[in-house]
């Protein structure tokens, strides 16, 4: 046995569990201490005292977070070492270059997600300790004496924001539950009208015989190639004179014609055979029937797709939104601009502006979470066909 | 037989009817009442109405005006930096997780994550990394090098060499898994049995990764590109939330943006009021953009012609 052991490989796998003990135990502490900070944060109330209190609460939950993380990276370490002693020495390079690989990945996971989950951190950080970061580990983000204020603040439901409010009311529901309300609205409906438009045309495009028709989808494809920054200075003076500047139609009415979302429902549209059509015609199905009880729900699939990533598009329609705002009106801000807003006016309140952000980015992390293989197979269509 | 027909049409009609009118309205009209809009002055006080004819001095002042030059060729270096680097993000992480591996759908969607947020909102958390003295990237450097490092003291969005770039690494990271999912699909569809018909013909790893899977990646590659460049064009969002066209810089006299791309040039002229100039501008970038589409058409069908020659 020892006389097959290879040194060099030996030597390359105490490497590579070293990086991996220290990454396991650093991110599951990191994670673990998120959890009991957000506990804590929840059970203690307003104001810098209860901080305080939700840190005491933090220490004492100490052991128990970090004592998660030493198992997690103990029986990690116990599982890495039995599987490579029981790898055939002549297996033991592909081993390694597993667990190589395996690191390299959770590295880049780190890398791409770091910004979300500082985010997050930094959101419970009380006013004005944004700052204070522990000396002796600056990856120690979690925070140590976490606070719901910034949240009770971006949504006016502090002490002060309720005290303010009972004289200005207006004032006090330009917050950010007002404006999360506007963009759910404005998303939804333009998703729901993009979806209807575009899966009635797609069936015209896909099933039903018009003059033209060919030359019609090759003039739709044409516009896709357009950069949409192009259409802002017409789309704006058309909004303008038809009277609906600062209302919530003008933040999505020019962009309901959506090219993409027919491409894409043509697509699938082609693979539903014209017999299931013909069969529901002669029971003596209407058209709208037919589109209905047939093709809509065969199609169901693609079309939540485009429901879903057309929400996005609104969600995050930003420089649309904005210069169609009227900010006369402050009820009617959805959240990408009220964000831009807020955050010229507090430039230097980390918690405060990352809180304001936390309500853009969660609904849309969870919405992914539930619904990912939609998002990712829609947003890549596209592209994979040739 | 000839009612059925005509009636059939008017159904069709029926249903295509209110896409086809919101695209006439609002896709197709714009590019014409853009063309129109560009004959006409700006007004100072922000008025839709009575605007002046001025005929073709909006374009004479484009071509003098270097602002907008500037802007296009910042617009070039944005796409030059962040199209390869996408590309190599993207293929790094494919070819990273093309393996058999446990956990590679949490992995994948881990990368891909960030392509569903709000650029706006990911636009001002790099920001805040990014920031002098109280930024995470500023906190980390201090730990490690002191206070006197660049990323405390000015921060890579506040000098003009360096500033492009931050934005480039934070879009990047903010766009590799959708590529990476493309390449990944792509990967799969390799046969094993090319790589093995190299192996037996002595191909090492590198011969077999340039002559075998760029080629075949091709498709994606370009793919990759032509959205890298509409891109660049529509640029807006992380140039407003991360540098506001920014750091400021003299160049032949003039002061301009380091990172002021023609899409935030655009969107200055127009919310200054300048509306008749921001039209001749979109049109501007229009054909620009369809010479730019036009070009890689062209070097795409070459391309292709002389793969067939072989």
């Amino acid at each position: 046995m020892s006389k097959d052991m290879h040194p060099g490989r030996v030597f390359a796998f105490m490497i590579l569990l070293a990086i991996m003990i220290t990454m396991s135990y650093v991110i599951s502490g990191q994670l673990f201490k998120f959890g009991a900070m957000v506990i804590s944060a929840f059970t203690t109330g307003e104001g810098a005292e209860s901080a305080m209190q939700a840190g005491e609460l933090m220490h004492k939950l100490t052991p128990v977070h970090n004592g998660l993380a030493v198992i997690v990276a103990i029986v990690m370490t116990i599982c890495v070492v039995q599987r490579f002693l029981r790898t055939k020495n002549e297996m033991r390079g592909a081993f390694l270059k597993r667990m190589f690989l395996y690191e390299a990945l959770a590295v880049g996971v780190v890398v791409v997600l770091f910004p979300f989950f500082w985010m997050l951190c930094t959101s419970f950080k009380p006013s004005g300790q944004e700052l204070v970061i522990s000396k002796t580990n600056p990856f120690d983000i979690v925070p140590s004496e976490p606070t719901l204020d910034n949240f009770r603040r971006v949504l006016k439901t502090d002490a002060a924001s309720v005290a303010a409010g009972a004289l200005d009311p207006i004032e006090n529901k330009k917050n950010f539950g007002t404006y999360f309300l506007n963009s759910l609205l404005v998303a939804t409906t333009a998703a729901f009208l993009v979806t209807l438009f575009a899966s009635m045309g797609a069936y015209v495009f896909s099933k039903k015989e018009l003059p033209y028709k060919q030359q019609m989808f090759m003039l739709l494809l044409a516009t896709m190639m357009i950069p949409g920054m192009m259409f802002m200075v017409p789309q704006f003076f058309m909004v303008c004179k038809m009277g609906l500047f600062g209302t919530k139609w003008a933040m999505f009415l020019p962009h309901l014609a959506s090219v993409f979302g027919i491409f894409m429902l043509k697509q699938f549209m082609d693979t539903i055979p014209d017999s299931l059509i013909e069969a529901a015609q002669i029971d003596g199905a209407s058209e709208w029937q037919v589109f209905r009880v047939v093709i809509v729900p065969l199609a169901l699939p693609i079309i939540l797709t485009l429901f879903l990533l057309t929400f996005l598009f609104h969600w995050s329609n930003f420089l649309w939104q904005l210069i169609v705002t009227n900010f006369e009106n402050p009820l009617s801000i959805t959240l990408p601009v009220g964000l831009a807003l807020f955050r010229g006016q507090y430039t230097s309140e980390l918690g405060l502006i990352m809180s304001a952000s936390c309500f853009s980015i969660v609904p849309i992390a969870v919405l992914f979470l539930f619904a990912q293989r939609y998002f990712i197979e829609g947003m890549t269509q596209g592209a994979v066909k040739e | 037989m000839a009612i059925r027909t005509s009636q059939d049409t008017a159904v069709a009609a029926g249903f295509l009817s209110p896409f086809m009118l919101l695209f006439g309205t609002f896709l197709i009209f714009p590019i014409f009442y853009s063309f129109y809009l560009s004959f006409f002055g700006s007004p100072t006080d922000y008025s839709l109405s009575n605007l002046e004819f001025v005929g073709l001095a909006n374009y004479k002042r484009i071509i003098g005006d270097f602002q907008f030059w500037w802007s296009l060729g910042v617009t070039a270096l944005y796409g030059v930096i962040s199209i390869p680097l996408g590309i190599c993000a993207s293929l790094a992480l494919a070819l990273l997780l093309d393996n058999k591996l446990f956990g590679k759908s949490f992995f994948r969607s881990a990368f891909f994550l960030p392509n569903v947020l709000d650029m706006l909102v990911v636009g001002v958390i790099w920001t805040l990394i990014y920031a002098p003295k109280f930024g995470a990237l500023a906190q980390i450097t201090t730990w490690l090098m002191g206070e006197n490092n660049f990323f405390n003291t000015t921060g890579l969005l506040g000098s003009p060499y360096t500033a492009l770039l931050a934005v480039v690494i934070a879009m990047v990271l903010k766009g590799a898994g959708f590529g990476m999912v493309l390449f990944l699909a792509a990967l799969q569809n390799i046969p094993e049995a090319v790589y093995e018909a190299a192996d037996i013909d002595g191909a090492s790893e590198w011969q077999k990764f340039t002559k075998i899977t760029v080629p075949l990646l091709r498709p994606i590659i370009i793919f990759m590109v032509i959205t890298g460049v509409i891109g660049s064009l529509n640029a807006f969002t992380e140039i407003y939330a991360m540098t506001s066209g920014g750091p400021q810089v003299v160049m032949g006299g003039e002061t301009v943006g380091s990172t002021s791309v023609a899409g935030y040039y655009l969107f200055k002229q127009f919310d200054s009021g300048n509306y008749g100039y921001a039209a001749a501008i979109s049109y501007m970038l229009l054909i620009i953009t369809l010479g730019i589409t036009w070009l890689q058409q062209r070097i795409a069908s070459r391309n292709d012609a002389m793969e067939a020659k072989k």
